[in-house]
């Protein structure tokens, strides 16, 4: 006890210090507005990374349920994505390619929407799959083009998906002409290259030269006329010798189809009416 | 001994008009300004008592600022200052000074007083310099300012003691 009070009598002036201290402080602090100003933003400061470390910690446990709703998010946006960008391919074909053939088409037909979303080249007989049904309109028998010239025609149609037959095709045969005359054959196509078709039973007394382009004759009821298919490449003898086989370069190139259209012709079933009619007697 | 009081009381008013209405104004290139009123703590008598020491410098520092209008700040670094003191002179007294004296070039030998003079002015203008920039973002301009104000309070305290000397 003794000790005890010798030592606070001995270093009691601490605590004279330590209220003057306080009380200068206290006047500097209440006083003096940049202190005080510099005092609480540090205690701000202090609490603030507080709730900084607290709020760091536990954001941990949401993670998971985050993580979910962001590949949720993640996958809606990537859907919307491919829309989209199918929509700009549309509207990007729509407003420059497709014009020209527009232009040449009778007012009564229809231009369809399609994609085509399966293509081969290596088969003898090669088929195009659309994305577009009989819900759509599409059915057979009917002309696909693209930017570029001839396709294909519809072969079998389901409720959201048609089959198409490529010209690249032995079975498919379209009826062409040379622009500017009207001397038409059969364009066919044989196993091989897949740049070239050939004309066949074009007369032997057409004239032309080579490169002159050649068009549908609009003689099938598939295609109007006037639609490009290719030029004229090289001319060859056929084996009969009473007409005359021209190689014609395809103006459509089916490595790289993408955006197609089919044409929706209304008077169709009343031509091949028709016609049937006529041969049926 | 009342003559004593008296030359004190009349060095307490005379260094703080000195401060106040001079030196608080001097700025010397932005960052130098004597704190000349260190100078009455300095030459406190040795045997004088911690509290006494203590609360003339409260007083002293609490003047200050009530002319300066920084309620606070010199009070803050003068009681400090006091608070180290009799520490700091016991390790700067010569050993061969026997009773009480008051500190001076005379009574304690030019280099011994210098080193005294030196450690208190540094002390006071740390505390002062740090409570008044009240943070860190740009220590060296706070080192600048703390070097240079000590240099030139120095300065003064030593013309000041010299001049007194003669």
């Amino acid at each position: 006890m003794r000790n005890l009070l010798n030592f606070l009598a001995k270093y009691s002036y601490w605590f004279l210090f330590l209220v003057l201290e306080t009380l200068s402080l206290a006047l500097l602090f209440r006083f003096n507005r940049y202190q005080q100003g510099r005092f609480f933003t540090s205690s701000n400061y202090v609490a603030g990374k507080v709730y900084d470390a607290s709020n760091e910690f536990t954001s941990y446990f949401n993670l998971r349920s985050i993580n979910d709703g962001l590949l949720d998010r993640n996958m809606i946006l990537s859907k919307q994505v491919i829309n989209l960008r199918r929509a700009l391919e549309d509207y990007r074909l729509d407003s420059v390619e497709i014009n020209s053939i527009e232009k040449m088409l009778p007012d009564s037909t229809k231009l369809i929407k399609a994609h085509v979303i399966r293509n081969s080249l290596n088969m003898v007989d090669n088929y195009i799959t659309l994305d577009k049904g009989k819900l759509d309109g599409v059915k057979k028998e009917m002309g696909i083009v693209n930017g570029e010239g001839v396709v294909g025609i519809v072969y079998l149609t389901s409720r959201k998906y048609a089959v198409a037959i490529s010209l690249l095709n032995s079975k498919s045969s379209v009826s062409c002409k040379i622009l500017g005359t009207n001397y038409f054959g059969y364009l066919k196509w044989e196993y091989g290259n897949t740049r070239y078709a050939f004309l066949k039973e074009l007369p032997r007394h057409a004239s032309f030269s080579l490169g002159d382009s050649i068009v549908t004759s609009g003689y099938s009821s598939v295609f109007p006329e006037g639609i490009m298919v290719g030029t004229i490449e090289d001319m060859t003898n056929s084996g009969d010798g009473f007409s005359t086989v021209l190689k014609v370069k395809l103006s459509t190139d089916f490595g790289k189809l993408g955006d197609v259209r089919i044409i929706s012709r209304p008077t169709l079933n009343e031509k091949n009416k028709l016609e049937g009619s006529v041969i049926g007697k | 001994m009342i003559i004593n009081y008296i030359q004190r009381a009349l060095w307490f008013v005379g260094l703080v008009l000195l401060q106040v209405l001079i030196l608080n104004h001097v700025l010397i290139a932005g960052y130098a300004t004597p704190f000349l009123y260190v100078y009455f703590i300095l030459k406190l008598d040795s045997g004088i008592s911690r509290y006494s020491l203590l609360m003339l410098a409260f007083l002293l520092g609490i003047v200050i600022d009530i002319f300066s209008n920084t309620p606070g700040l010199n009070a803050t670094a003068a009681v400090f200052l006091a608070f180290l003191r009799p520490s700091i002179l016991r390790l700067f007294t010569p050993r061969d000074i026997l009773g009480d004296f008051v500190p001076s070039f005379r009574s304690m030998g030019i280099w011994p007083f210098l080193k005294f003079a030196i450690a208190s002015v540094l002390v006071l203008t740390t505390i002062l310099i740090v409570m008044e920039f009240f943070s860190f973002v740009n220590p060296l301009s706070i080192l600048i300012r703390i070097a240079s104000c000590s240099l030139l309070t120095l300065f003064c305290i030593v013309g000041v003691e010299s001049l007194r000397r003669a």
